[in-house]
């Protein structure tokens, strides 16, 4: 039907047509496709898909140092020996609870903040904006080392002024080293969170808001019965990046307690870290084919962790619905 | 009609109801402005450690102490601070290392994700869907513990020690999200862009670099600033490859480095620290609205 609409009337229009719709490769496209994904395709080949086969093999050797030669086959054993190290479960559980503290608070903080400055009469909006979400843009590292300068020398008087008696050296004590790392890590990623919500608040429909006013629901109501229902698809998105993004947590703690006071705040990441590369003041002999059990051994809870959070959200969602 | 009628009933009320109305307006205002004290007051508390960081880089070594938490410094303020970290301390060349890693990341990711991912979305590409699985597979999987093996591709390369292993493990590691990025934007663009050059017999890089790219400007300022910023604050990528170099170290890593080797140093750590900061402050700061819009849009889509 369409072709013959086309072809008696304008041959010219018909041929370009066709050249048009004609398979692209046929036109050396093919050729350029490939070109155009190669680099990305040997980038993505060597320090991705590679490193993961690559980590499996290191970790079945001792070695002490990555400039050195493996020294010994070991197997599995040092999988074994992690997965019994009370030091990596230290560490581990440290990173659990960062993400149990940290995740509630900062997400329920953000979303409050966020539902005030979506508020149509709210004034000031772009100032708190900038200025809940600058510690972003900043650099973790750097504010941490700041942080650490600030609470090893004046955390006695901070500890003070919020009325803690005795006051005390939040870093180096051990109920409140991990306490502080955290607030700096709620504190430095919170405008993400804010910012996540405040997207999410445009989505819902003025309309329903109208509406709602009519039937006289007052704005805890509104809140309650229709933004948040609204949104919640997003909801999920943003709790799902910030216990994966928690999980994750390494400067917070390497840079801003080192770790201490005697492994106290230690995270994985760090205790990864101790034993791959020659730590000034570590006491842990540096051997990266245990490094590499660990990471994978870790890659593997972490794996399981966002399959079983995946499903226990599906699940939720379904009840729902 | 009839809604809106009742609406303004049920609004406006009668007398009495004005009295309360006032009231409620007293009421409104009153937490309005609590609400501004308090939102004014936790930001102050919010930035002060930025503040206190810049009044550090002005203080004395012996007003560093006296003062303690108060940020401003107590007598003349002390900008020889600045050129002593940029000096002695190497910060220069810490900021200049810093700057050439994270516009040479920003290059290269731009250019190579934004080939890929138009490739991805308009050209025939052999195993395409292959591809897309890989990506997509390699979301999921945590990154960032396979340094080691990372590790020696780069010195099988002979890149150990240089910028450029930085640059090119950054790039690398950026080229799944941002493609994909770019795979959206260029899907998402009517056909009949490229169409018009076709006919006029334009090849694919001409297509690719004359018309779609500059179109993708949007995308191109989003990729742009999200892997500026990543690059800038970046330390662990740069403390791995710069561990046996200390020319070669970034400001956050020289930070670290000058802290642990200079620890009664403070206001020169300070002063560090906000030559680290104050750049990228500044430019979030003009460009807030960019950074904003683009993390929006990634939580998005």
């Amino acid at each position: 039907m369409a072709n013959n609409v086309i072809t008696p009337r304008s041959p010219v229009v018909a041929r370009k047509r066709v050249s048009v719709n004609r398979p692209p490769w046929k036109r050396g496209e093919r050729w350029w496709g490939l070109l155009f994904v190669l680099p990305m395709t040997i980038l993505v080949a060597l320090f991705m898909i590679y490193p993961q086969y690559g980590s499996v093999e290191i970790a079945l050797y001792n070695w002490t140092s990555i400039g050195s030669q493996p020294t010994q086959f070991v197997g599995l054993r040092h999988i074994l020996t992690v997965a019994q190290d009370p030091w990596f479960w230290n560490a581990f559980k440290n990173n659990l609870l960062y993400t149990a503290v940290l995740v509630p608070v900062q997400l329920s903080l953000a979303l409050v903040l966020a539902l005030i400055l979506n508020s149509p009469r709210m004034k000031l909006k772009l100032l708190y904006r900038t200025v809940y979400f600058l510690p972003i843009v900043t650099s973790l590292a750097v504010v941490a080392i700041v942080m650490r300068l600030m609470l090893g020398n004046f955390g006695y008087q901070i500890s003070q002024a919020f009325g803690m008696k005795p006051p005390v050296d939040p870093i180096s004590s051990p109920n409140l080293a991990m306490l502080s790392v955290i607030i700096f890590g709620m504190w430095h990623s919170f405008g993400y969170n804010l910012i996540y919500f405040m997207a999410a608040l445009q989505t819902v429909p003025e309309e329903l808001y109208d509406a709602a006013k009519i039937d006289g629901a007052n704005n805890f109501q509104r809140t309650m019965f229709i933004t948040l229902p609204v949104i919640r698809p997003i909801l999920w998105v943003i709790l799902f990046l910030a216990v994966f993004g928690s999980m994750q947590v390494f400067e917070q703690s390497f840079v801003l307690t080192r770790g201490g006071p005697y492994y106290a705040s230690e995270v994985v990441a760090g205790y990864i870290y101790n034993y791959a590369f020659t730590t000034p003041g570590s006491l842990r002999q540096p051997n990266i084919g245990y490094a590499s059990a660990a990471a994978l051994f870790f890659s593997t809870l972490m794996i399981v962790f966002t399959v079983l959070q995946y499903f226990v959200l599906r699940n939720m969602n379904r009840k729902r619905d | 009609m009839l809604t809106k009628t009742l609406a303004k009933t049920h609004l406006t009320g009668s007398g009495k109801g004005q009295t309360n109305n006032r009231l409620a307006s007293i009421i409104r205002r009153l937490t309005e402005l609590s609400i501004h004290l308090t939102l004014l007051a936790l930001g102050f508390v919010y930035l002060f450690p930025f503040l206190w960081t810049l009044g550090g880089a002005l203080k004395t070594p012996r007003e560093f102490f006296t003062r303690g938490l108060n940020a401003l410094p107590g007598g003349e303020w002390q900008w020889q601070n600045f050129a002593d970290a940029w000096e002695r301390a190497s910060f220069g060349q810490y900021f200049l290392n810093t700057i050439f890693i994270a516009l040479g990341t920003v290059f290269f990711t731009v250019l190579l994700t934004s080939m890929s991912g138009y490739a991805f979305s308009r050209l025939e590409v052999p195993f395409k869907m292959i591809g897309i699985t890989i990506i997509w597979i390699f979301f999921l999987i945590p990154d960032g513990y396979s340094i080691l093996p990372v590790y020696r591709i780069v010195k099988a390369l002979g890149l150990l020690n240089t910028l450029w292993a930085v640059i090119l493990v950054r790039v690398a590691g950026g080229m799944l999200f941002n493609s994909f990025l770019f795979y959206g934007f260029f899907r998402g663009m009517p056909k009949e862009l490229e169409e018009a050059s076709i006919i006029d017999g334009a090849n694919v890089p001409q297509r690719f670099f004359y018309v779609m790219l500059p179109l993708a400007k949007p995308m191109i300022a989003t990729v742009a600033l999200f892997t500026f910023l990543g690059s800038w604050n970046d330390f662990f990528t740069p403390l791995v490859f710069t561990l046996g170099r200390p020319e070669l170290r970034t400001l956050a890593v020289g930070m670290y480095a000058f802290v642990s080797e200079n620890t009664r140093e403070w206001t020169l750590i300070c002063a560090g620290a906000a030559i680290s900061l104050v750049p990228i402050i500044i430019l979030f700061i003009f460009l807030q609205r960019y950074f904003v819009d683009a993390y929006a849009a990634a939580v998005k889509s």
